[in-house]
């Protein structure tokens, strides 16, 4: 039975939800320049200051050169930092500035704004991977033509971390606590989440804690496509964010329907 | 009627309505029938359970008890219907401050599922009806407070509403910007939209109301014509006798006066002598204290004075 309350509350992906995303559209389209801007300008830096400044230095991982290795794992964050910056922060404002309230006092209801908040973080995760993904490409990054399925990945990722930081951002109540979930939560799984090594020879303590790390499948597909190296371990990937963004995805509902009506 | 004693016609109507918030009541088991077409009013001050009741009308917050139709809908199991057919102006203005004016209308008539055209045909009524088609590409923070206020009207009207409500639709405006939403409001009765609003003026609920309820903390104290109103519960004159703290009405005051006085009420050290003779009670008082009435204000009375009585205090305190 609890189940099925869990189920209640997933969100609605209907014509309301397609406005939402519609919404979105029109008000990015006003400040997308700055908006790229931040979510390139860090990831890129540190493709050239890690990838070829300190890759010179380093002997190669996995075979690979360095800036080879690290590149798909930029990629992916990327597209988690796009999506949680953005559902975080502007999710939060709309919250505070009252455009969540404003669709909720005409015909939209909570859970097909959720809905569209997922649809929205999921385009921009996809703008994100593959704007990344040329750039690489045009550094020679990128080694298979498998890399095409990366918006498809890039979907999954968008709406798995668009979750949690949905949720965040209707439980915060001042803009600061945004800043717990990006300390402690954040910045640990960018660190550590395989990007910057290989995590096959660490122990199998550290190994676990950072199989629990969503981005960290996310790296690994993305490595993957990117390089054109497929095993057979992928599908467990491929498992475990498709299990997490569902068990995920009703999670914001609750607390969005706590700010919005009562 | 249905089975809950509802005239099927009403436009909305409550019986027995409650709202908890934990374990604060903020509406007390209200019943009230506003009939098609009418302008029917809210008077309270704040914390009276006015917002409270307009937010379960419009769906924003659920019933916990009771029974409440809208145009025949109930809003716990026919929510999308009701919000088709039913315009909102919040008291907070909540507009989208990221867009313009224009886009403000154009999206939430997408969001009503109007195709394209339709939705811009309806922006540009909607800008004309409430003047400011010349702001059409402003951006919404760029609004004066009247501007914005008479914007969130219009984004009410993009439905084409049968019920409209708005909660205090003029507070914080000018004395000018106040009396355009006044027109507005008039121009849309006249059109046969059912209005319900709340305010803390009673000289808005005066001007506009057909018919009102005045509430307080959570119930309705009174309910009826605004001018039938005061001229039931008070009377339709009022003296009002400053520095009268030594002086009991009961006693003091000469029998002829008294027979005239169909209600005392003391705010501070001021006594309010409410009739419906204001000349002949002056003239009664004068001849036994001549004193008293020398600082006696002789006035019509209003609804805040009906509130007065009921509530034991004043509409803005």
């Amino acid at each position: 039975m609890r189940f099925l309350g869990y189920l209640k509350r997933w969100p609605h992906f209907d014509r309301g939800a397609v406005r939402v995303w519609d919404r979105n559209l029109m008000a990015w389209l006003k400040y997308y320049k700055t908006s790229v801007l931040m979510n390139f300008g860090e990831p890129l830096m540190n493709l050239l200051a890690l990838g070829f400044g300190l890759g010179a230095y380093v002997t190669k991982l996995n075979d690979l050169p360095f800036a080879e290795f690290i590149a798909p794992g930029l990629l992916a964050s990327t597209a988690m930092m796009g999506v949680v910056y953005d559902t975080a922060f502007s999710g939060h404002s709309m919250l505070d500035r009252g455009v969540y309230e404003s669709m909720v006092t005409g015909p939209l209801r909570v859970e097909s704004i959720t809905a569209g908040m997922f649809l929205w973080e999921a385009s921009r995760s996809v703008l994100y991977g593959c704007t990344f993904l040329v750039v690489i490409l045009v550094m020679g990054l990128v080694r298979s033509p498998l890399a095409l399925l990366i918006p498809v990945l890039m979907v999954l990722a968008g709406l798995l971390f668009t979750g949690p930081s949905l949720f965040v951002a209707a439980w915060a109540k001042a803009e600061d606590q945004l800043f717990y979930y990006f300390t402690l939560v954040i910045t640990p799984m960018f660190m550590f989440s395989g990007i910057f090594f290989p995590v096959e020879n660490l122990p199998a303590a550290a190994r676990w804690a950072i199989w629990l790390s969503p981005l960290y499948h996310v790296t690994n597909l993305s490595r993957a496509l990117v390089l054109g190296r497929l095993h057979p371990g992928l599908w467990g990937d491929v498992l475990w964010l498709m299990v997490a963004t569902i068990v995920l995805m009703p999670w914001p509902v609750t607390q969005m329907r706590r700010r919005l009506t009562a | 009627m249905t089975p809950e004693g509802i005239p099927s016609e009403a436009a909305v109507a409550a019986r027995g309505l409650v709202k908890r918030y934990g374990s604060h009541t903020a509406v007390d088991h209200v019943d009230f029938t506003v009939d098609q077409g009418e302008c029917f009013g809210f008077l309270g001050p704040n914390g009276a359970g006015k917002t409270s009741t307009m937010k379960m009308i419009y769906g924003r917050s659920s019933v916990s008890e009771g029974v409440l139709r809208v145009l025949g809908l109930n809003p716990d199991t026919q929510l999308s219907e009701l919000k088709r057919c039913v315009g909102v102006v919040p008291q907070e203005n909540n507009l989208d401050p990221d867009l313009t004016v224009w886009e403000n209308l154009y999206l939430y008539a997408r969001y009503f599922e109007l195709p394209p055209e339709a939705a811009e045909e309806r922006c540009h009524f909607v800008l004309d009806f409430v003047s400011l088609a010349d702001k059409s590409g402003a951006r919404v923070d760029e609004l004066s407070g009247g501007m914005k206020r008479r914007l969130v009207i219009g984004r009410s009207l993009i439905n084409s509403p049968r019920v409209l409500v708005l909660d205090e639709p003029t507070t914080g405006l000018d004395p000018h910007a106040r009396h355009l939403v006044w027109q507005q409001l008039a121009a849309l009765r006249t059109q046969g939209v059912t209005l319900l609003l709340t305010t803390h003026y009673m000289e808005e609920a005066a001007r506009l109301c057909d018919r009102l309820v005045v509430m307080d903390q959570g119930r309705i104290l009174a309910e009826g014509r605004p001018d039938r109103l005061v001229e039931e519960q008070v009377g339709t004159q009022v003296v009002e006798l400053p520095e009268a703290g030594q002086v009991n009405p009961g006693l003091d005051l000469p029998q002829g006066a008294q027979e005239l006085i169909r209600r005392t009420h003391r705010v501070g050290s001021s006594l309010f002598l409410f009739t419906d003779d204001n000349r002949t009670l002056l003239g009664e008082l004068a001849r036994a204290n001549p004193e008293l009435v020398s600082r006696a204000l002789a006035r019509p009375s209003t609804l805040e004075d009906v509130f007065l009585t009921l509530a034991g205090r004043g509409l803005e305190e």
